[in-house]
This record gives structure tokens, sequence and C-alpha cells, in this order.
């Protein structure tokens, strides 16, 4: 700690604070404009001046002048005063005085100083700036007439997102922030820019408008789009959720959201929400009362036994999992899944035998703790977008090294001596075998691994996986694979990362456990930076795991699937998720969910599914719900309501608690009531209570009992002449959800098929043309995007979209061949 | 990219021949620091660098775009469009401007019809006012390319565009 005196005051902060930190954690407030805690100094506005008397008196910058013992500061001296003023007058110079028509207006640091330093005249004149605004993308708007050149829009999208699109052009008086040729924003819209901008140069258009910001009640809660957890503030006013609001101090990620959290918003207040029970009469969706429906559902499940069935979306709280288990118990039947059934499996197989634990061990807070990460599949990036922004800030500030095992290049490959290994599609759980085959032959395997029951196993079963033999058919090299394995083994701490979902069918048990193998080799697991990190797909479906809600005794999802279509699942009770767009073979999905004799969907939104139940029942979102949802690194996090409930729309919790009832069981008043239950009977959960979770959330704890278990790997056979379909997320979306935010779909409104230049080259295919794709099962059209990143052969389809029916080609295979013909 | 974006890029653009700024990135692609004398020397070969190329230098450099836009713009030698075959330039500094280089100036613009830092659209001449050029002994002062013209007078200028509307293109 370093002693020193601010304004009068004697004060301690720690070693390598800048004047800045000092004075703010002493409660001493310093005005900034350009400083930002999340970015490195700039000190470009100079209106955090402050008087060191060792300095004689001279005026510094307190956000980039480091402390020095017995440092005295005086923050704001009659000189100080007028230097911000003159800061601030020099600013006003230019800047258009426009805030009763700036959305800015009321949050705005350059208006706020201006009010408090009394800036009320300018000795000073000069002409306004007269940048055309942007207004070529439906986000962000960038009016540069506005900007206070702090450049903190520049830092954060280069620090933090690592995309880059904005930066300083020209020099002198003519600096301005643009983008390349001064074109139009075309970038990640993840809105971070917007969020650091203290003034209206950047503003979220589908706000811009709606509501002063006094105006608006801050209510916190978490996404509810993908499996991060991020903490989010949402902006209300009459019942409506208006807006995000930045909140820099909210989360592990200090308030940095992605695109579909910042700007996915506005399927809640939807018009297209469901408001009121439908019942089919007559072959037609007819409006019912709640008593109507549910009788109906009722009546089906009451003595159902296994003839009934539940798929549920792991978008659910923890508290409606537990209770729609609870349902089907009552029902009799143990047939219950989620996610298409598989897309769970690297937890509740793999990491369950490897680790005796469904759950990683290693949080999100490792990323940047550890020496080098192994991320399997640049989709991680796309598929958890905020997590990507904490492997960016490890590889660039912290300096770790990069290793990325995948099937295509993306935006992590870019980043600073990133080592991308491209294998051909499907190969991935045999290169990470001869990882753990080199480690074994260079005996570079930690003294522990040898006690881990299995290892006699597993080294027999690694004979044939020398890193010679796997070169061929994973087309790396086998000298890329010994460097991998050798770099990762020698790495101090070293943490491992891959995405789970419905489109990653390949990142299953298997991979799970030849992953975990690695880590239990090496003995990186269990210390800080170290471990394995599973980044399953939606906001609860580590809950939905935890909760249990996957099929251990009943019927997988891909069974019912099949009992619905054989006439065995005679009811089917879908809460919230969409096969007919999510699951593998739309054709085979479609007829299941024809030959059911009842099916009952209780969603948002009239989604494909739903139109052929034959009863539907309107839910709430997130954000009208109380519950606990846990993130991938089982953080568990409490949400409460912050809208009341649309239309006639029910929580899950109370559809499934009123079904319990007249089934005539006992349903659990309240989500508090199931939480306690849950506190008390879910491993690793033991002694959380809502007040314990407080705003940060509490993580579970994961207890791991080691064992090797020998991963099965399946030959990928190429099929001559045909392409490589592999599915995944897209950077905007997660799920089929994000089809009902806008923002996500004003950037990326449908789906596409990716190809290299080689293959479009070959196939005489150009930018948006119009593919027909055939797999054995199906085709369909999709636009074509010809991207550097996609290798040779290989072809990339994300799976979100209904219209666009990758499911009628992708039967569920991690590798879908296919022929593609304009 | 959004499509229209992408559209409009497309249309705006000239075909350019990537080939050549392969060979300049070939060559110094191992050397650190080497974003300034690649873009040196795609201007070199291309005359200036257009949109095309300094995408496809981001692309190869793995640097951002806008990064490269931002340096580009920061140097005053960079050029970001076609520049014509003979570059004009008459000095505007003090000695020539009192010796009545505005008129000089205004002859030029209005015979080539082109102003200050733009290119006939045949792309024969740019022309641009420059700051003194060092001979203020001979102002007012003009130069196309390497050549000199002292004590300019108007028409001088018509005799400088015949001449140089006499040169061949390649
Ligand atoms: S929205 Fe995100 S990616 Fe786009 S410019 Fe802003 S910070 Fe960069
Ligand atoms: S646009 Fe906003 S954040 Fe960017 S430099 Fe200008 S004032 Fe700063
Ligand atoms: S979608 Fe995921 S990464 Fe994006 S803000 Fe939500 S939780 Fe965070
Ligand atoms: S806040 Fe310190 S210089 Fe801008
Ligand atoms: S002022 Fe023209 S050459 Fe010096």
């Amino acid at each position: 700690m370093v002693n020193l005196t601010i304004d009068d005051k004697q004060v301690t902060a720690p070693k390598n604070s800048t004047i800045y930190d000092a004075a703010r954690i002493n409660g001493i407030k310093i005005p900034i404009l350009c400083h930002d805690k999340k970015l490195k100094p700039f000190g470009a506005c100079r209106m955090c001046l402050v008087e060191v008397e060792q300095m004689r008196g001279r005026q510094v910058p307190a956000c980039t002048t480091p402390i020095t013992e017995g440092m005295i500061i005086r923050t704001s001296t009659p000189d100080i005063i007028k230097a911000r003023k003159m800061v601030l007058e020099l600013l006003l110079l230019n800047h258009p005085i426009d805030c009763p028509v700036c959305d800015k207006g009321g949050d705005c640091d350059l208006q706020n100083l201006t009010y408090e330093y009394k800036v009320n005249a300018n000795r000073f004149s000069d002409e306004k700036f007269h940048h055309a605004i942007d207004y070529s993308n439906p986000l962000i708007e960038r009016d540069m007439n506005r900007c206070v050149l702090c450049g903190k829009c520049a830092r954060i999208c280069d620090e933090i997102v690592s995309f880059g699109a904005l930066t300083f052009i020209s020099r002198g008086i003519e600096t301005k922030i643009g983008c390349e040729f001064e074109g139009s924003l075309n970038c990640e819209f993840c809105g971070s820019c917007v969020s650091v901008c203290p003034v209206g140069s950047l503003l979220a258009r589908p706000f811009k408008f709606k509501a002063r910001f006094w105006a608006l009640t801050n209510q916190k809660s978490v996404c509810g789009y993908c499996g991060t957890g991020c903490n989010l503030t949402l902006g209300v006013k009459d019942n409506k959720v208006l807006t995000t609001v930045y909140d820099e101090n909210q989360g592990f990620h200090n308030g940095q959201l992605c695109c579909r959290g910042r700007f996915g918003y506005q399927f809640i207040n939807s018009d297209k929400r469901l408001t009121t029970p439908l019942v089919r009469k007559n072959g037609t969706l007819t409006e019912a009362s709640w008593d109507e429906a549910l009788e109906l559902v009722a009546a089906r499940l009451k003595g159902a036994g296994s003839s009934a069935a539940a798929l549920a979306t792991p978008r659910l709280t923890n508290e409606e999992l537990v209770l729609f288990k609870r349902l089907m118990e009552t029902a009799g039947s143990a047939n219950y899944d989620h996610s298409a059934g598989y897309a769970h499996a690297a937890l509740t197989e793999g990491f369950a035998k490897s680790f005796g634990a469904a759950a990683s061990p290693a949080t999100i807070l490792d990323i940047q703790k550890s020496d080098l990460l192994l991320v399997i599949k640049t989709d991680s990036y796309e598929t958890h977008p905020v997590i990507g922004f904490e492997i960016n800030m490890a590889v660039k500030n912290k300096g770790v090294k990069l290793n990325i095992l995948s099937d295509k290049r993306g935006k992590l490959s870019k980043l600073p001596d990133a080592q991308t290994l491209v294998h051909t599609p499907g190969s991935e759980v045999a290169v990470i075998n001869a990882l753990a085959k080199t480690i074994l032959d260079d005996k570079l395997a930690a003294g522990t691994a040898a006690a881990i029951p299995g290892y006699a196993d597993l080294e027999k079963a690694l004979a044939g996986f020398t890193p010679e033999a796997v070169a061929g058919q994973s087309g790396l090299s086998s000298d890329a694979i010994k460097r991998l394995a050798r770099d990762y083994a020698a790495a101090e701490k070293a943490l491992i990362l891959f995405p789970i979902g419905n489109a990653y069918p390949g990142h299953n048990a298997d991979l799970a456990s030849a992953v975990a193998n690695l880590a239990l080799l090496t003995g990186k697991l269990g210390t800080e930076g170290s471990g394995v990190l599973c980044m399953a797909e939606k906001n609860n479906s580590q809950g939905a795991v935890d909760m249990g809600f996957y099929a251990t005794r009943g019927l997988n999802a891909g069974q019912i699937m099949d009992g619905c279509a054989s006439g065995a699942v005679k009811t089917l009770f879908v809460a919230g998720e969409n096969p007919v767009v999510s699951y593998p073979n739309r054709a085979a999905i479609s007829a299941a969910l024809d030959k059911v004799e009842f099916l009952v969907v209780s969603d948002l939104f009239m989604t494909e599914t739903a139109a052929m139940a034959d009863v539907v029942l309107p839910a709430c979102s997130f954000a009208e719900k109380e519950g606990t949802f846990t993130s991938v690194d089982r953080r568990v996090q409490h949400i409460k309501p912050a809208i009341g409930k649309i239309g006639q729309s029910r929580t899950d919790f109370e559809i499934f608690g009123q079904l319990i009832a007249k089934l005539g069981g006992q349903a659990p008043a309240t989500p508090a009531t199931v939480f306690g239950e849950i506190a008390a009977s879910t491993p690793g959960y033991a002694g959380m209570s809502y007040a314990s979770l407080g705003e940060t959330g509490a993580f579970a704890q994961v207890a791991v009992t080691a064992a090797f278990v020998v991963p099965r790997t399946v030959a990928v056979e190429p099929a001559a002449g045909k392409l490589a379909l592999v599915t995944g997320s897209a950077l905007y979306h997660n799920g089929t959800q994000s089809q009902f935010g806008e923002g996500p779909m004003y950037v990326c409104p449908e789906g596409y098929v990716e190809l290299s230049r080689t293959d479009a080259a070959r196939l005489k295919i150009q930018e948006n043309d119009l593919l027909n794709v055939a797999s054995a099962i199906g085709s369909t059209k999709l636009k074509a995007r010809i991207t550097p990143r996609m290798p040779e052969g290989v072809l990339f389809s994300p799976y979100h979209f209904g219209a666009a029916g990758v499911n009628q080609v992708w039967g569920g295979a991690p590798v879908t061949w296919v022929t593609v013909t304009k | 990219m959004s499509e229209a974006v992408a559209q409009q890029a497309k249309e705006q653009e000239p075909e350019v021949d990537l080939s050549i700024a392969d060979k300049v990135i070939d060559k110094y692609i191992d050397l650190p620091g080497n974003l300034m004398p690649v873009l040196q020397g795609v201007q070199d070969e291309y005359g200036y660098v257009p949109r095309k190329v300094a995408d496809y230098v981001a692309e190869r450099l793995n640097v951002y775009p806008s990064q490269i836009y931002g340096v580009l713009t920061f140097y005053a030698q960079f050029h970001l469009k076609p520049r014509g075959k003979f570059i004009i330039r008459v000095c505007v500094g003090t000695a020539c401007h009192v010796s009545g280089a505005p008129r000089i100036v205004e002859t030029f613009f209005d015979k080539l019809h082109i102003g200050h830092a733009e290119t006939t659209p045949d792309l024969r001449y740019t022309f641009e006012k420059v700051a003194c050029l060092g001979a203020c002994g001979m102002a007012p002062l003009a130069m196309v390319n390497d050549d000199t013209f002292g004590k300019m007078t108007v028409q001088k200028v018509d005799e400088i565009i015949a001449e140089y509307n006499q040169r061949p293109m390649k």
C-alpha cells in the first residue's frame, strides 16, 4: 500500500494505482471523459487534471499518472477548476449543443460536466462540424458532429471486442472517428462502443426517441440467450423493456454484452407474443380459457404413464424444470429430455464418467488467469461471444497463448500469435487422442496420472493414435500435433474450452472424455487458470443438467420422437423447444409430431412446432419471472420479474404447478420454495439461498472424481465429389429464440451457407447466389457466402432459421456430405 | 457484411489485379512493422491504394481494415484515388501568391475542369496546389511531374496543356 494525501485527506491505495484510482477507492471524485476502467489508460481529454505538490503544482492527468509514496494531490483548486472549464469550453467549441433532440440527454458525460462546471458561455467560437450522420444500419447511429474524440469506442472495439471497426481517421483538426474508407459501420454489432461513448455520437437506434433516460426503471436481470450468464439491466417503462442499460460494474464482464444480449431484447414485448391459450377445434387453433386448456392437458396426462413424454428448452428456470419433471412423474412417466437428447451428452455422459460430475471443473474467470488456452472450434466465439471477449483480453492484454483446434478458421484465429490447427471435419476426437498419445510417449504426463482409474486401458487404447497415424485422417501434420501436445503439457496453467449445443452433435460424450483425459494426464485441473470448460448452449443448459432434466430411466429426446412416430408416445408436452427447426432431420420430426395423438406446446411464440399442437399455452419470458439460471461455469443467478406478464401468459412454473394440482399432486407454491428444495438436494448447490446468491450469483461446487475413459472415435469417410457440411451457430443468434429479437434479425436475417474461395471459384459460385444444398435425406436452398476462413471442401451453415431449413439436409451427423448446385 | 453494403462496395470498385499486391506483401511478410513498407509498395505499384488492395493487405497482414485506413489518411503521402499520369502542381506560397499564382490556379481549373487534388476522368491530369516549392526566384511556379515551369503566365498554361496533351499515356 502507498500512503498519500488527496485534498488534505490522508489515504492509502494499492501500489501501481493511478491517481484517479487512488481517489476513487477513497471516495474522492475526479471527473473523467476519456478514461474507462476496462480500457488501457489513454490520457487524451485532460478533464481529470489534478495538481501534484511534488511536481511544483504542475497539472497532471489523474487517469494516467501513477501514485508514489507521500504524494500530495489536490483535485479541485481554483486553477484546476479553471483548466477543466477550459477543456469543456474547447470541446463545446465544435460540439452542436443539440441536447434537446439528442437521445443522450440526461445520460451524457459532456452535458453533466458542463452543468457541474457551470460552463454557460464560451469565450471562443468556431464552426461546428458538418459530418454526415451514419444511419446505414438499424442498430447504431453514428453522429461524429457530437464526438469529443475520447477514443473509447475505437479502443473498446480493439482491446475487448477485437473487431477493430472504428479508428481515428486523418489528423489535426480533421481528425474523426470512422470506419475504413469512410464507409458505414459493418461490424458484429455488440454495441460496446455505444455503451462507452460519453456523448451522443453513438446511439442505439432501436431505443431512439423511446424515452428519456431518467424515465426508465432499471431492472437487473440475467441474459436469456446463451450460457455465459451475462448480467443485464433492462430499461423498463410502461411495462415495456425499451432497452438494455449499460452498467460498467455489472457482472464478471463489467457490463459487456454481445449483439444478442444488447440488441436482442425485443422478443420480450414483441407483438408476436402469444397472449391467450389456444385449443385446436375442428382443425384450427382457437382461443380458449386457461381452465379449458389446462383441463384438456390434465386429462391427457392423468395416468398416462410412459405414453406421455416431455421436452423442455433449457431456457426455463431451474425451478420450472424441477416442476416439469415432477409433473411428468405425477403422470407416471420418466420420459423427459432437452436439447435433442444429445446436445448435453458431453456433460451428462462425458464429464459424468470422466469427472464424476456432469459439470465443468473450471470457470469463465479462469480464462484470463491461464497461460495457455486450447479452444476446440472457433465457434466458441460465436456461441458465447462474451466468453470470446474474455479470450480476446487474455490473449491481447495478458499474453495468454491461444491454440485452436477447429474445422475452420474464425475470429479467434486472428488474435495475435493464435495457432489454428484446421483439421478435417469430424476428426477432432482422433486429434485429441493423438495429443494424449504424444503426452504419454514423450513422458510429459503428470506423476499423478498413472494412479487414476482407467490409465492402463487408456494407454492401450491410444496405441493406434500416434500423431503419424492421425495426421492422415485429420489433414494435420504430425509435427503440428506434437507441437500442440508439448505446448499444452509445458504450460503451467492450461484451460480447454469447447462449445456444445444442438448444432454440434460431434461435441459429444467422447469429445468430452478425450478432452478430460488431456487435463487429467497432465494434472491441469482443479487449480486456478487450469481445467476444462464445456460451454453449453442456452442460458440454463447447465441448470437443466443439474436439475436432472434428461433421460435417466425413460426415453431420451430422440427416442421420444421415435415413440411419437411409432405411436408408443401418445401425449407430448413441449415447453419452449422448437424441434421442427432445431432438431436434426426435419422431415422425420414433422412426421413424428404429426403422428402423435396429442401435442401440447407452451411457448412465447407461435413457433413451427406450436403450429402443429392441439393445445398451445402462452408462456412468459425470463423478464416476467422469478427463479434461478445456472451458467456454463455453474454460476447460479437469481432473476426477478422486470415487467408484468404479457397478456394472459403464465410462467411455466405456474403452468406446471397448476397441472400437478389438477393431477392430484402437491405443487410447491413459489419458486423460492423449490429453490430451497434444490439447495437441499442438488450436489454443489448445498447451502444456497436467494440471499446467498446476491447480485453476482454463486458458484455451485464441482467435486471431481477422476477417471480415464476411452473415447470412441468414428472415422469420417469422405464421400467422393461431395462437400462436408458442418452446422453451427451464427454470432448473432442463439437457438431459435433470437429470431424474435429484432437486433439479431436486422444484422443476420436469414440462413446461409459459407464456402471457401476455392470451392466458389471451382463451382462458379458468386456471393449471394442461391444454392441448392442436397444430402441423402433432403435438400434446401441457401444463399452463398464466400469467406476466406473456410477450408476447401467444407461448408458451414447456422441452424437457427426455420425458413432456411438446414435440418432438411442435416440428419444429426457431425459431418453431412452434400452436393451443391446453382 | 450486410448485403446492401457489400453490393455498394462491389459496384464502386474498379477491378484490380491482386497478384501485384501479393508480390509486394510477399516481400515484406516476415518483416516486423511491415505495414508502412507494404502500403508504400502497393502505392508505387498501383499509383494509389485502391480499396480492394487495402482490404486485401488487411487480410494478409492480419490488421483491421480500419487501421489501414487510419494510416492511409494520417500520412499525406498516400493516395486513395487513382492519380493522373501527369501531376500538375502550382505553388501558392507567399512569393508565388503575390506574383499571381491565384490566376494561374484558376486558369488550370477552367481548362482542365477539375479542382484542387482532383483528377481528370481520362486519368491524364491531377492538379494540386502546393506550398513553397523552394524556387521563389522563378515565381510564380508550376511543375508537371518533375519538369519545372517558372515565371508562369496564363498563356503558358495553354502551352503546357497543349504539350502534355500530346504525350502518350503509356
Ligand atoms: S458495435 Fe461492437 S464491433 Fe461494432 S464498432 Fe461497436 S464495439 Fe466495434
Ligand atoms: S464517438 Fe463517442 S466514444 Fe468514440 S471518440 Fe467520439 S465521443 Fe468518444
Ligand atoms: S447471449 Fe450470451 S454472451 Fe451474449 S450477452 Fe447474453 S449471455 Fe452474454
Ligand atoms: S480522463 Fe484522464 S485524460 Fe481523459
Ligand atoms: S513561394 Fe512559390 S516557390 Fe516559394
